[in-house]
């Protein structure tokens, strides 16, 4: 069954690659990426076996933070592997239990899974210099990955199956916002006071801190043995057993849950009728499909989970400023990220519409309403969010030159959701299935993720060049009020000719766009 | 591509669709060869084929939704394709296996095409509530339509196609998995349609069906119409079904094998 798996798992993947050049880009860039991280991390661990046992001992919070990035990052970023989705083999007598050990195996067949299996074992040579740590280090390693790739799938599954009802999407993204700050608090807490000087450097605090967490125990192992700490070696080897056997066993667990019962919307979905959104954006296309949008935010698991990992990145950067304290860029960088990064998740909307996207062009709707409709969610959703997180900040105190700054964030929400409206309009980009796990990877979304990230930071920056440089200069003058009336228009405009020249490209395009979404979700 | 004023040569004036010579290849092979097809107004238009026909790859280009690699479509003269929003205002569209925006309830789903295809709120809202009564979903109008049965489905596409009173309906597979009492429903629907002076194009592989609901039929067979004509014409004096598999060329031969089946 292992073997089969894994085999069906490449297969799949080989089949995939030959009909998708974005997927062979993908594979392509994440291979370069993995090497690349190869090429810099094996041989600074390997060194560290010529070093002090101080330094040597940096490896166990090292691993720990890995380990707990496959969890969150598997949650917030590159999504899990859905080649051999569970639910597929639900029609088949095969029992969890013997599907387990092969989904495990295929899980390590793609390049993240190889690539830390590689960085844990440069990891064992990191302890050559002391043979007594050897056995600890190859025990570590092997339980440290199980444990990283166990906690990734557990996690995965198990909130892929809460957030089907808007109740358990609530609670979802409570679980995913908190997870997600983990790794930040867990090297806030282990990092204390650390300096990176190899000639001073005493890793040995955090690595006993980090070795009492769950994802520290496997990777305390050799530095316990080395220093002879025979009793926590065995307590820790004994905790990381249990870890993985217990993550196992959930495992084991939802995946029975899942052959008998795939992955279904909450059953019965009962939905009242909402009268506050008609009344404020009136009728129409394009008022329709805004309607749509914004309430897809709350409705579409898919949906909270992207929210999420937007608004992550600004939160942690203003806390950042919040902690450095006293007026300073970050917290007001935050923003203009947040405001960019909300912008751009217009850039997949027609990839999350699929193939359901022919009622649109059956009903003949022009394609400047289906932008204008979009942008209007987007709007709605963001707008006022970026800028009560502005307000936040200004009210903080973290802001230096709040008007012109304010510029910024404006210019750059409208440039970027202009941006996106238009590249949309060209690359529907890709998107989880409709109803399917929210935090399935998106196979070939990393080239053209890529590509599109290029386009869109780029083009974003780019148009709000000439309304920052002002901004900057006018900073402490009165003109600064009419740079902002500037920016505003500035703005505008641009979402503007992007509703227009993205509609238009719609109305050309329309067939051949449906063919391309007809393969956009995942 | 003749994109010009000019009926295709054998038209009747005034079809309510016809289709020209259209041609359409999927990976440099070409499954439409050159087909051509025209209804009279007020028909109820049978178009039958097997599996792999052409059917769903014709009725995608005649509706606008499958760009033709040549030749022309029109409904009630506006073409398709020259003209989209005239000719797609005219026709209701119901494809086959194309899902719809899935997390909208019934009701929202309804309203929503309404207020795509401009209708002001509160007439898209009664009709709404009227098609949901007929179709037997009023009960369930408030669940969204990924917890719809197939057969739900099928109903509240024909919804979405009938909501702005089109002229021209065009459904793919209408029938497919509706239960015998909703089908009678969907007939009584139809035939009051033709009756009002609409008319109906629709695909389907039970001829039973085709026979006891339609007034025209064409034989679709390898991406060329085979045979066209009133019910009447084409069947002569076999029914459908056995006129259908003489066209296609059928037979039992083949199904020899599979012993292993016997148990």
């Amino acid at each position: 069954m292992v073997g089969l798996l894994v085999r069906l798992r490449f297969d799949l993947w080989r089949h995939g690659l030959r009909h998708s050049p974005p997927r062979i880009a993908s594979v392509v860039i994440g291979g370069v990426a993995a090497l690349i991280g190869w090429a810099v991390l094996v041989p600074t661990l390997v060194l560290m076996s010529t070093q002090p046992l101080r330094v040597t001992a940096a490896t166990v919070p090292l691993f720990a933070t890995l380990t707990l990035l496959w969890a969150v990052l598997s949650l917030v970023a590159a999504g899990v592997d859905q080649t051999l989705d569970p639910a597929r083999f639900a029609v088949l007598p095969v029992p969890a239990r013997q599907l387990v050990p092969g989904q495990f195996a295929a899980a390590f067949v793609g390049i993240p899974g190889i690539f830390t299996l590689g960085l844990a074992l440069a990891q064992v040579a990191s302890w050559a210099t002391h043979p007594v740590a050897l056995p600890g280090a190859l025990l570590g390693a092997v339980l440290g990955v199980a444990t990283a790739v166990l906690l990734s799938r557990v996690l995965t599954t198990a909130l892929a199956r809460v957030m089907t009802s808007r109740r358990g999407r609530e609670i979802g993204a409570i679980v995913v916002s908190l997870i997600t700050l983990a790794p930040m608090g867990f090297n806030l807490l282990i990092g204390r006071g650390a300096h990176l000087d190899v000639r001073t450097l005493d890793a040995e605090p955090m690595a006993v801190l980090a070795g009492w967490t769950p994802v520290g125990w496997a990777w305390a192992l050799p530095d316990d043995l080395a220093r002879g700490r025979w009793a926590a070696a065995g307590i820790h080897a004994a905790l990381a057993l249990l870890l993985v056997a217990g993550l196992w066993w959930a495992w084991v667990r939802l995946l029975a849950r899942v052959l008998t019962s795939p992955l279904v919307t909450g059953g019965g979905q009962r939905i009242g009728p909402g009268r506050l959104l008609p009344r404020l954006l009136g009728d129409g296309p394009a008022a329709a499909i805004a309607i749509r949008r914004i309430r897809a935010w709350r409705r579409d698991s898919r949906l909270v989970s992207i929210g999420l990992r937007t608004v992550i990145l600004p939160v942690v950067l203003i806390a950042q400023g919040l902690l450095a304290g006293g007026a300073n860029p970050l917290a007001p960088m935050g923003a203009v990220i947040l405001a960019v990064f909300s912008g751009l998740t217009l850039m997949n909307d027609l990839a999350f519409d699929g193939p359901p996207w022919w009622v649109h062009l059956a009903t003949g709707v022009p394609g400047r309403d289906d932008r204008l409709g979009r942008v209007i969610a987007t709007g709605v959703v963001f707008g006022p969010l970026t800028l009560l997180t502005y307000a936040v900040s200004v009210g903080l105190g973290l802001v230096a030159h709040p008007v012109a700054w304010l510029t910024v964030v404006v210019s750059a929400l409208l440039c970027s959701m202009g941006t996106a409206a238009f590249v949309g309009s060209y690359l529907p980009g890709t998107a989880p299935r409709t109803g399917g796990n929210p935090f399935a990877a998106q196979s070939g979304a990393a080239a053209q993720g890529c590509v599109t990230a290029l386009v869109s930071f780029v083009v974003p920056a780019a148009l709000l060049v000439p309304i920052a440089v002002p901004a900057v200069l006018t900073a402490s003058s009165p003109l600064r009020w009419l740079v902002l009336g500037i920016g505003l228009v500035w703005g505008l405009s641009v979402l503007g000719a992007a509703v227009v020249l993205g509609g238009r490209r719609l109305d050309a395009q329309g067939p051949e766009m449906l063919g391309l979404l007809a393969r956009a979700q995942m | 591509m003749t994109l010009g004023g000019t009926p295709a040569p054998g038209a009747e004036p005034g079809a309510a669709f016809e289709c020209d010579r259209l041609v359409k290849s999927f990976h440099g092979r070409e499954v439409v060869h050159g087909l051509s097809l025209s209804v009279p107004r007020g028909s109820m238009f049978g178009l039958v084929g097997p599996n792999g026909a052409g059917k769903t790859t014709t009725l995608s280009m005649a509706t606008g939704l499958l760009r033709p690699d040549a030749g022309t479509a029109r409904i009630l003269g506006a073409d398709v394709w020259a003209d989209p929003s005239a000719a797609k205002a005219l026709m209701g569209v119901a494809p086959d296996g194309m899902r719809l925006f899935e997390q909208l309830s019934g009701r929202e789903l309804l309203e929503y095409v309404g207020a795509l295809r401009r209708m002001p709120r509160a007439t898209a809202a009664q009709r709404t509530a009227e098609l949901l009564d007929v179709l037997g979903l009023a009960g369930d109008s408030d669940v969204v339509v990924a917890d719809y049965s197939a057969g739900m489905v099928k109903k509240i596409a024909l919804a979405t196609a009938l909501i702005h009173a089109p002229r021209v309906l065009v459904l793919d597979e209408p029938f497919e998995a509706v239960d015998p009492v909703s089908g009678q429903t969907i007939r009584t629907i139809l035939r009051r349609f033709v009756e009002g002076g609409g008319t109906v194009i629709m695909s389907s592989h039970v001829m039973e069906l085709v026979e006891g609901l339609c007034d025209r039929v064409a034989v679709i067979v390898d991406g060329r119409v085979r045979a066209a004509g009133t019910l009447e014409e084409l069947r002569g004096d076999k029914t459908l079904h056995e006129r259908f598999l003489e066209l296609v060329g059928a037979s039992d031969a083949g199904v020899g094998g599979l012993t292993w089946l016997d148990s």
